[in-house]
């Protein structure tokens, strides 16, 4: 099956969308890389805080705000929007539409999450989480986005059959439900921000969603499409996909303020969170009955296998959800490192390995050329599983132990971040291998392209022989 | 499902009512919280904090002090807030009112914040040595805290040591920078000491059952 990336029939071809597709894919791997060594940077500083603390730029408050930043509106992002495209794209029978707007799009986004960075660097982070940027880079990053989601847009209703596949439902709904999101946080965080701790509701309310309805939609949307491709089986009892995807689009929306439980804020907000949180548990649940094909086991494919992975991680992640929302582990875990493992196994896990399957399989469909080094391949699989498992278990540890710490009056900060300190560690390990692994990934894509300029210039060459 | 336009008015119905729940549903409820007066103190609170604090609170940001502190006490049943002597009662919407950007926080890396000015009142009955404990703290940092000595400056020593350096070495002293004197003030002003009517602990019915047995 590992033929599936290296070998692609020429009927699978479609290079027409290549340029564009490739630049969101290479910006994306950049900002992966570099929020990868943002996270070890991170890391180290939690059990180390005199790293780098005597420079004003890198206090762990910037490096933090920095790195999710990057992973979100870098890697996140750019990725995201070359696999819904792609797949929007081939659902629709028809090459990509609105090209140049996408790569025009593409630059401007990518101009304003660096100038976005830079600005964080410089203290200009504004606290509010997945919206650090400061509040002029964000009206660009909106229109960029307009001209990036059109092809999208006109594949959607340029599509041959009015029928629809569930990829389709996942991709659009991400697609349209992100500007809604992100310009509604805009204007009641940022320009005119509501009162008092309205802001924290609202804040809970889009940086969940953002996941919830943006990222995790589009993961879902590729594995939908690639787990009866390469596992060459059909859906499992797909008639109730519909279902799945009705209940994540009306519950999820509702479950950002469930850690707001015990804190300011009227108390009916939390409980509707932690009710819509368990009423998501039919969506894992249809998710797991339909793609039971791509969670027995990737049969050696390491694109199958990825997308197994993050299933696993989705509905593992889903579970514990429900479970550390119960008002016992809900009071113990909150403000520790655990909901940060949480959503590293979010992001990192059932967001991250289906897109990086997604992009194996993409990527030599649109170039027309083969990855080179199945060897990278299989490294960057074993590199992000052992980093994952290693990343998230660690800190879900690290914040066992600080909540049992932080529940005991009289144990103090100090000897708390003594008890941490082992963990943290091995987090920073974890974050460590992950960097190895997109390093590997990042490798192998410009070899990739290296060999296919090569192969290019070989073609026209012999062309022109022929010519003369 | 096949229809495109019912398809995209579902997504949007489904957003727009969380929407209306989370966003405009609290405003709706807490939008028109006033400070509360008290006629004995003749005083209303929340009061506003003075404006050095409010330009402390922008170097808070700017430094991502959030990243590792909370400005939130709990309530009673979640975690052992007043016990670490954090606060003698939750927090509450109105505690919020006049902040322009609120900054609950996520994580408890270091201590809750909320009443950080009043517990160093209760400890430190000089304001010039409360400040000195602040800046020292800021300076030198602890084995959880990283020393933000960047806040601070080297200055020439004069015959008569600065209240506020933090340092001698020689005939150098080290002393805050501005930018440290406006979050030191920003931190000292934070307390949350007024009992409001909804701030009055929720004895949870169990516990007053126990309590009649």
């Amino acid at each position: 099956m590992i033929s599936a990336t290296t070998h692609v029939p020429a009927s699978e071809t479609d290079t027409t969308a290549r340029g564009p597709l490739s630049l969101l894919i290479l910006s994306a791997i950049k900002w992966l890389i570099l929020s990868g060594l943002l996270s070890v940077i991170a890391t180290i500083q939690l059990h180390k805080p005199s790293f780098l603390a005597d420079c004003p730029l890198f206090t762990y408050g910037h490096i933090q705000a920095l790195q999710e930043t990057v992973f979100i509106y870098g890697w996140a992002a750019n990725a995201s929007f070359a696999v819904a495209l792609w797949l929007l794209g081939r659902l629709s029978d028809a090459p990509l539409r609105g090209l140049g707007l996408l790569t025009v799009g593409t630059i401007f986004w990518n101009v304003g999450v660096t100038g976005g960075a830079i600005f964080i660097l410089f203290g200009e982070a504004t606290s509010i989480p997945f919206l650090q940027m400061p509040v002029y880079v964000h009206p660009l990053l909106l229109v960029s986005y307009a001209a990036i989601a059109t092809p999208g847009v006109l594949a959607w209703t340029g599509r041959s059959t009015r029928a629809t596949f569930a990829t389709q439902w996942y991709a659009v709904a991400a697609l349209f439900l992100f500007p809604w999101l992100y310009s509604v946080a805009q204007v009641m965080l940022l320009d005119a921000p509501v009162r008092g701790v309205t802001q924290a509701v609202v804040s809970a309310w889009f940086s969940s969603n953002l996941v919830s309805l943006w990222l995790l939609p589009i993961a879902l949307a590729a594995a939908y499409y690639l787990v009866p491709k390469l596992s060459g089986r059909t859906l499992n009892n797909y008639h109730y996909a519909p279902h799945g995807f009705w209940t994540l689009i009306f519950f999820a929306a509702w479950n950002g303020a469930r850690h707001l439980v015990g804190g300011p804020v009227p108390a009916w907000i939390p409980t509707l969170a932690i009710v819509s949180t368990a009423l998501l548990l039919f969506h894992y649940l249809v998710i797991a009955l339909n793609l039971r094909a791509g969670l027995t086991g990737g049969h050696g494919s390491n694109v199958l296998g990825f997308i197994s992975l993050g299933l696993l991680a989705y509905l593992l992640g889903g579970v514990a959800d429900v479970v550390f929302s119960f008002q016992h582990f809900a009071a113990l875990i909150q403000f520790t490192y655990f909901p940060i493992a949480q959503l590293k196994l979010a992001l990192l896990g059932a967001f991250s390995f289906p897109i990086f399957g997604a992009l194996y399989y993409i990527v030599p469909r649109i170039t027309g050329t083969a990855w080179p080094s199945a060897g990278l391949i299989r490294a960057h699989f074993g590199l992000s599983i052992l980093g994952l498992v290693v990343t998230v278990a660690s800190l879900a540890g690290a914040g066992w132990v600080q909540g049992q710490g932080l529940s005991e009056a009289g144990t103090s900060f100090v000897v708390i971040a003594a008890r941490t300190k082992p963990w943290l560690m091995a987090a920073t390990t974890g974050e460590g291998l992950l960097l190895l692994a997109s390093l590997a990934l990042g490798v192998n894509f410009i070899r990739l392209h290296a060999a296919a300029c090569i192969g290019l210039v070989r073609s026209t060459i012999a062309m022109e022989g022929a010519a003369s | 499902m096949k229809n495109g336009p019912l398809f995209f008015l579902g997504i949007f119905a489904a957003l727009a009512l969380s929407w209306a729940g989370l966003a405009l549903g609290p405003t709706a409820q807490l939008g028109g919280l006033a400070p509360y007066y008290d006629k004995g103190e003749d005083k209303a609170f929340p009061e506003r904090s003075p404006g050095v604090a409010s330009r402390g609170r922008l170097v808070y940001a700017d430094l991502g002090c959030a990243a590792c502190h909370t400005q939130e006490v709990r309530r009673p049943g979640f975690g052992d807030d007043q016990e670490r002597k954090w606060g003698d009662r939750q927090s509450v919407a109105r505690d919020y009112i006049h902040q322009d950007r609120v900054q609950l926080g996520q994580t408890r890396v270091g201590p809750d914040l909320t009443n950080y000015g009043a517990r160093i009142e209760a400890a430190e009955k000089d304001p010039v040595r409360r400040e000195q404990a602040v800046y020292n703290y800021l300076y030198r940092g602890t084995s959880a805290m990283p020393a933000y000595a960047f806040l601070f400056e080297e200055n020439p020593a004069n015959a008569q040591p600065s209240a506020k350096a933090v340092a001698r070495e020689g005939d150098r002293e080290i002393v805050p920078s501005a930018r440290a004197e406006v979050l030191a003030a920003y931190l000292l002003s934070l307390k949350t000491v007024y009992d409001y009517p909804e701030a009055k602990p929720v004895v949870i019915a169990a516990e007053k059952e126990a309590e009649h047995k």
